[in-house]
């Protein structure tokens, strides 16, 4: 019997290195594959792809694997930068890693590795997918109803998103939008594993990146923040700075699209207590501004969510008390969910809408929603 | 550690180091002030300076320093586009480095073709020699292929066009730049012979320190500052002047003069020992070569595997230049010589040089050739 193909996608990055040296050690077929998704440079900022894919390859050589080297940067650029633009333009904060993962490598990458003849992709993300599942409560049927219906065709087996073995490092923030069929032929080899483990094992088997600084987030926006990237495409405009309270006005920003609730710094206000961007009013450019931590806007009791993408088991958060993250690597926060809002128990603080709220049953991921206004 | 890629970086020669070390905590002094101490440290910069000309046939005076070949380029075109002439025109070479290409390009230039042996089309540079030309720009040895271009017969026709012009009262000047970077330790470099009004050096490719560059410009060439400030250089290249760097690349050069024919002799037995015991190649730069270059194709491999694969084994080579190759884009110059994709693909450089010795050269064969085997058994051909 031939061995099973796997395609993995290698960033040159520790996880996805010593993803694709598991894979081979246990017997697998193994393809790396670098997705190029963005290599422009921008003044001041230099885009790493070209030491990324070495690293790659490095690696991949040194197991002995083919590579290849899949340009997804027109469709990177149409499915996640312009919709980040977009969002930031309405005066939301998006998140590009959601996106990526749900238009890119858990799309293009899986339908091009299966053309190519691939049984599963990998990936080295923290997460896991366990078929079956555990503690289904409720049918599929349901699931495919609440997404709209969906195929009619019924999923080959029911595929859990599972939160990591390593709680601190868990990735399923970022995935809980990749389609069920993609994860039903994903493979996370180190969905098991601890980060140290992880570094460990590389060192071990000499892979040199195995100490190789993590990249964070969206590479391109790398060391210089989304603030200096969006000035890239977004022309800034005045306006004013106003203490919510009074009206009053404070200062001069240089666009509200560029600022994010609850954020505190280059706000270029001076002295006393620190003031926090509560509200924007995108329509007049204006950005609200408190010394007030307990002010109403920073606090909700409740959510409400657009969007929504519900996993197979999705069914069960119905009435019932689940877990959200509202952020990556943020404390699970206890929460019902009645289809559109979610109700907390105490008061939270609100998150930039945009950002994605993710639901649990204690690991399985149950999908989520983008936080709307 | 075998090391075959003495074309990107050389490491400084134990005598250069000896030469310069005074200078970073002893003389430290900035040649431009009023002091004894500081005055002597000036003469040992023109001294030093005035060895380096020396090296090419020049004079201290004809000499500006810079920080590297690339500035050294960059400032070299500087000199078009004055203001008698709004149309200037500047031809170079395809197979140029970045720092004479990017320039060129964005100043209107026009690219010359090179014969499938990398020798420069004459019949082609005749072709594009319009009244609107003010300069040519050819490097004296590829970067890539270690192809010597043949400069004093690219000035000939320069000089019969210009002599044309003269009498057909056209005043455009007709300049000729040339990057001589790989080439001060093995070929007889004299400006005079080689007819160029531009000459770009550098330090870091001859055993002396990184970042030190010098342009030869001849007399008559006016040339316009990159930077500006105290006016060092003649008002050329403003910036206080680094002494050590210049102490070490006067040492590079005179190491590279004495030892001229004997490199010449010892990187000629080594190539050709390299070129007996490598298997299943094709050898790209046959002719007109530097004798330490060796570009081979190993046609349907991927040469950047064997890169990686060497590295583990101890052994240091190269694909296309460093910079090329590290932005993952496909040689240039490779493909203008008429290689196929999968032999621009498969083909490595080697460049051989003083950290090397004949029984390296045996067996970084060995271990190349073994590198190949794998990739061949893995691609099963």
């Amino acid at each position: 019997m031939s061995k099973p193909i796997v395609y993995v996608g290698m960033s040159g990055g520790v996880d996805s290195s010593v993803s694709a040296l598991l894979l081979k050690e246990q017997g697998y077929k193994v393809v790396g594959v670098y997705m190029k998704n963005w290599s422009q440079d921008l003044p001041g900022m230099k885009c790493p792809w070209a030491e990324d894919l070495a690293d790659a390859k490095r690696v991949a050589v040194k197991l002995g694997i083919d590579f290849l080297v899949w340009d997804f940067e027109k469709e990177y650029r149409e499915k996640v930068v312009e919709y980040m633009l977009r969002e930031f333009q309405a005066g939301n904060t998006p998140n590009p890693d959601i996106m990526c993962n749900q238009e890119i490598k858990f799309k293009l990458f899986y339908k091009r590795a299966m053309e190519a003849g691939a049984d599963f992709i990998a990936t080295g993300h923290y997460a896991r997918a366990i078929l079956g599942g555990s503690c289904r409560l409720f049918s599929s049927s349901i699931s495919q109803e609440l997404n709209g219906g969906g195929s009619p065709e019924p999923s080959p087996a029911y595929i859990d998103l599972l939160r990591a073995a390593d709680e601190n490092k868990d990735q399923t923030y970022f995935l809980y939008r990749i389609s069920e069929e993609a994860l039903a032929h994903t493979i996370f080899p180190i969905g098991d594993m601890k980060k140290p483990e992880v570094k460990k094992l590389a060192e071990e088997r000499g892979l040199h990146n195995a100490y190789k600084k993590e990249s964070m987030g969206v590479c391109f926006v790398g060391e210089v923040g989304m603030k200096d990237f969006l000035k890239e495409y977004i022309d800034t405009q005045s306006g004013e700075i106003r203490e919510i309270e009074s009206e009053r006005v404070l200062g001069y920003h240089e666009g509200a699209v560029f600022y994010t609730i609850g954020q505190r710094h280059g706000l270029y206000i001076s002295g006393g207590l620190p003031y926090y961007v509560v509200k924007k009013d995108i329509g007049r450019n204006i950005v609200y501004v408190s010394k007030n931590l307990n002010h109403e806007a920073i606090w909700t009791k409740e959510l409400k969510l657009k969007d929504i993408f519900f996993r197979a088991n999705s069914a069960e958060l119905r009435g019932r008390q689940i877990s959200v993250r509202l952020r990556h690597r943020a404390p699970l926060i206890l929460a019902t969910f009645d289809g559109e809002k979610l109700y907390f128990e105490s008061e939270i603080k609100r998150p930039a809408s945009g950002q994605s709220a993710v639901l649990y049953n204690d690991e399985i991921c149950l999908g989520g929603g983008i936080i709307a206004d | 550690m075998i090391y075959l890629d003495h074309a990107a970086a050389t490491p400084v020669a134990e005598k250069v180091l000896r030469a310069m070390e005074p200078y970073f905590a002893r003389d430290f002094f900035n040649p431009s002030a009023a002091y004894l101490p500081a005055k002597k440290v000036a003469a040992d910069y023109i001294e030093a300076k005035g060895v380096i000309a020396h090296a090419i046939g020049a004079k201290a005076a004809d000499l500006v320093i810079t920080a590297g070949a690339t500035e050294a380029n960059n400032l070299a075109f500087t000199a078009v586009g004055g203001k008698a002439s709004k149309r200037a025109l500047i031809l170079y070479l395809e197979t140029e480095h970045d720092s004479v290409r990017r320039v060129a390009e964005a100043c209107g230039g026009l690219a010359i073709r090179v014969l499938p042996s990398g020798v420069i089309d004459l019949a082609d540079l005749r072709a594009k020699l319009t009244d609107e030309v003010e300069m040519i720009s050819v490097s004296l040895v590829n970067n890539e292929l270690g192809v010597i271009q043949p400069l004093a017969e690219i000035a000939g026709i320069i000089r019969e066009v210009k002599l044309d012009r003269l009498k057909r009262g056209v005043k455009t000047q007709l300049l000729l730049h040339s990057d001589a970077s790989q080439a001060l330790n093995l070929l007889d470099i004299n400006v005079a012979r080689l007819g160029v009004d531009l000459l770009t050096l550098n330090a870091a490719k001859v055993y002396g320190p990184k970042g030190v560059g010098a342009l030869y410009v001849a007399h008559g060439v006016r040339l316009s500052p990159l930077t500006v400030g105290g006016g060092q250089e003649k008002g050329l290249r403003s910036g206080t002047e680094n002494v050590p760097g210049v102490i070490g690349f006067a040492e590079a050069a005179k190491l590279a003069k004495e030892h001229l024919s004997g490199n010449r002799k010892k990187y000629t037995a080594w190539r050709e020992i390299l070129l007996k015991n490598l298997q299943g190649y094709e050898l790209i730069n046959k002719k007109h070569t530097l004798d330490n270059f060796i570009v081979v194709c190993y046609n349907g491999i991927d040469a950047e595997r064997l890169v990686f694969l060497l590295e583990e084994r101890g052994v240091y080579v190269a694909t296309g230049a460093a910079c090329a190759a590290s932005k993952g884009v496909r040689s240039h110059v490779l493909a203008a010589i008429g290689l196929s994709e999968t032999q621009i693909a498969g083909s490595l450089r080697l460049t051989l040089g003083e950290t090397n010795n004949e029984e390296q050269i045996l067996e970084a064969a060995k271990i190349i050739n073994e590198a190949v085997e794998i990739e061949r058994k893995r691609l099963e051909i």
